[in-house]
């Protein structure tokens, strides 16, 4: 029970050009599927509504979203963090991103009306999302949504996010919530967007010790990330045994990622793939919905992606990208995309302090294990 | 930053004429390490629970009896600060004294009492993050308008500055830490590399590019 979310509505949401954040990732993506001829159709999913949405977005900053997508002039747009470099202003913006949150809505229904088990929409993740701003690219938290939605279904929820940024919108709106646990993976707020998801965020109240973070060194390899899911999802989805897991799949922690520092390989990504839904197998019934998110190197992101669509799809992975599928987005980004998959290995030159980048890392799951320990008896 | 801005409006204090277990248990009620000591309206002393403790320890010389009046055992003159003086200037003080806390006084009258804990607290407000932002680490020559130069670059990039942090370094030069609402932090960093800055975060930014 697979499924596929997807709707070509999704690329109204355009910041422009010369924005990182282009709907061209997913096109790329879904033209690769089609040319190995494994693309499923897939459900459309229709927007959300501006109503909604005032389950988890203040109404004033829903309202001066809504009129400048049409372009009305809205003052002090900027206290809504519209308008700047990272948010720009475009038309159309509120309803491709309420398309997109549609989608993530859309999953976590399938998954409460037991239609499917393992869900890919493709699109979404818009993590950095706040209640009343906008911020890191984001508007409308759709994940915050499509979670509230199976939290009021009676469910508990647990949220995965393995996008190199900290995934804080999410955390903010479910800080208190007891019914839904949060765990995020990102290079350290002290050298990265956002600036926060420390170990000791770790939620407030009845959500005490249900809000994890690994705030990782810039330059971490991929072996980390294995680190992590063993040494920290794992006992934490097999205590908390949730209904069901989101996970936010951005792209960005790959070695070529323009905006961050990681150095995970496609091999890596692989891994981490495979070991998600083992995990979920064990802990949520295999109920998962996975949405993209992050992810700027253009050649390597759908390449990305595509092992996560063949992994969820049990397919094989295929050693080669389809010839007249690089010739044709090698013409159009006017830059090389590699023959293969996978990434040519070793993908990129050796880091002098790898061990120790390794060791804080892995001094700080320690310690985050340890804080939360004691609450998970 | 000001004493006002960070100092806690009506402190608890005692009279000298209290016990010095009443004292203790004053200051245990009410989760309090310093208590001003008051007479006719005056500051006249002040009492830690370091003072208290050592006083009255099995391991002192002469361990006070616990009805002995605070008085015998408070610290005076006292050193104070006011409303309008800047946090660095009470900081001074409190490591100069090595003392954890100086009652504000206004026109001779207690009105707050401001602690180490309320300067680190302040510290967090300098140096925290407040907004999602992303983290820029410049290096500046100590002159007139390179400051101005760095921000400028910022600007024409629309990205807003939520916060600018600096401290000298010790070869005269300033070190600036910038927090940034961008995403895109490296196009920005070249930017500003390319401007001749030292940039120290992000790293391996090639200005040629």
């Amino acid at each position: 029970m697979r499924r596929i979310i997807y709707n070509p509505k999704y690329n109204l949401y355009n910041l422009g050009d010369s924005h990182p954040f282009s709907p061209q990732r997913a096109e790329m993506l879904i033209d690769l599927l089609k040319e190995w001829n494994i693309y499923i159709e897939p459900i459309k999913p229709n927007p959300v509504s501006v109503n909604d949405l005032t389950a988890i977005h203040n109404k004033q900053y829903i309202e001066a979203v809504e009129k400048a997508s049409s372009g009305i002039a809205v003052e002090n747009i900027d206290k809504f963090g519209l308008g700047n470099a990272d948010n720009p202003i475009f038309l159309g913006m509120a309803e491709g991103a309420r398309y997109q949150v549609g989608g993530t809505v859309l999953g976590a229904k399938l998954l409460m009306g037991k239609k499917a088990n393992k869900i890919l929409q493709l699109g979404g993740g818009f993590h950095h999302a706040h209640n009343s701003f906008a911020a890191g690219f984001c508007i409308y938290n759709d994940l915050a949504l499509a979670i509230n939605e199976m939290v009021n279904y009676g469910w508990h929820v647990a949220y995965l996010d393995i996008d190199v940024h900290h995934g804080d919108g999410v955390q903010e709106m479910f800080y208190s919530n007891e019914n839904v646990m949060t765990i995020s993976i990102h290079e350290s707020g002290e050298f990265l967007f956002p600036g926060k998801g420390w170990i000791h965020e770790l939620g407030q109240g009845s959500g005490r010790a249900l809000k994890l973070n690994i705030p990782l060194e810039p330059f971490t390899e991929g072996s980390s990330y294995l680190e992590f899911l063993d040494k920290v999802v794992k006992p934490a989805l097999s205590w908390f045994r949730p209904n069901a897991l989101v996970v936010q799949a951005g792209a960005d922690a790959h070695f070529s990622d323009p905006l961050a520092d990681n150095l995970l390989t496609t091999y890596d990504y692989e891994k981490i793939f495979k070991k998600i839904i083992e995990i979920t197998d064990a802990n949520c019934n295999g109920k998962v919905l996975f949405t993209l998110g992050g992810g700027y190197s253009s050649t390597a992101t759908p390449r990305i992606w595509a092992l996560l669509y063949l992994i969820i799809n049990n397919l094989e992975i295929p050693q080669y990208l389809p010839e007249s599928w690089r010739n044709r987005w090698q013409k159009i980004l006017q830059k090389p995309i590699p023959k293969a998959l996978h990434d040519l290995l070793p993908a990129y030159e050796q880091i002098p302090q790898q061990k120790e980048i390794l060791k804080t890392n892995n001094d700080v799951m320690r310690r985050l294990i340890d804080s939360v320990a004691q609450h998970w008896l | 930053m000001l004493i006002r801005e960070v100092m806690h409006l009506n402190p608890i204090s005692t009279s000298p004429e209290t016990s010095i277990r009443d004292t203790y248990n004053l200051m245990n009620k009410k989760n309090v390490r310093h208590l001003p000591i008051i007479k006719n309206g005056i500051l006249v002393g002040i009492i830690s629970d370091r003072d208290v403790r050592l006083a009255t320890s099995k391991f002192a010389k002469i361990s006070l009896d616990p009805q002995t009046q605070v008085a015998e055992i408070m610290s005076h003159p006292v050193e104070t600060t006011r409303l309008s003086e800047p946090i660095e200037v009470a900081t001074q003080t409190m490591r100069q004294y090595k003392i954890g806390c100086l009652p504000v006084l206004d026109d001779s009258k207690l009105v707050g009492i401001v602690t180490v804990a309320d300067l680190l607290d302040a510290m967090l407000l300098m140096t925290g993050v407040h907004y999602p932002s992303g983290r820029l680490d410049v290096r500046l020559k100590d002159r007139s308008g390179e400051l101005a130069k760095l921000t400028k670059i910022i600007a024409e990039r629309n990205v807003n500055i939520h916060s600018i942090l600096s401290y000298p370094e010790t070869d005269g030069r300033l070190r600036v830490v910038l927090r940034v609402a961008t995403m895109e932090i490296r196009p920005l960093a070249k930017a500003i590399c390319n401007a001749d800055f030292e940039i120290l975060w992000p790293k391996q930014i090639s200005c040629e590019e």
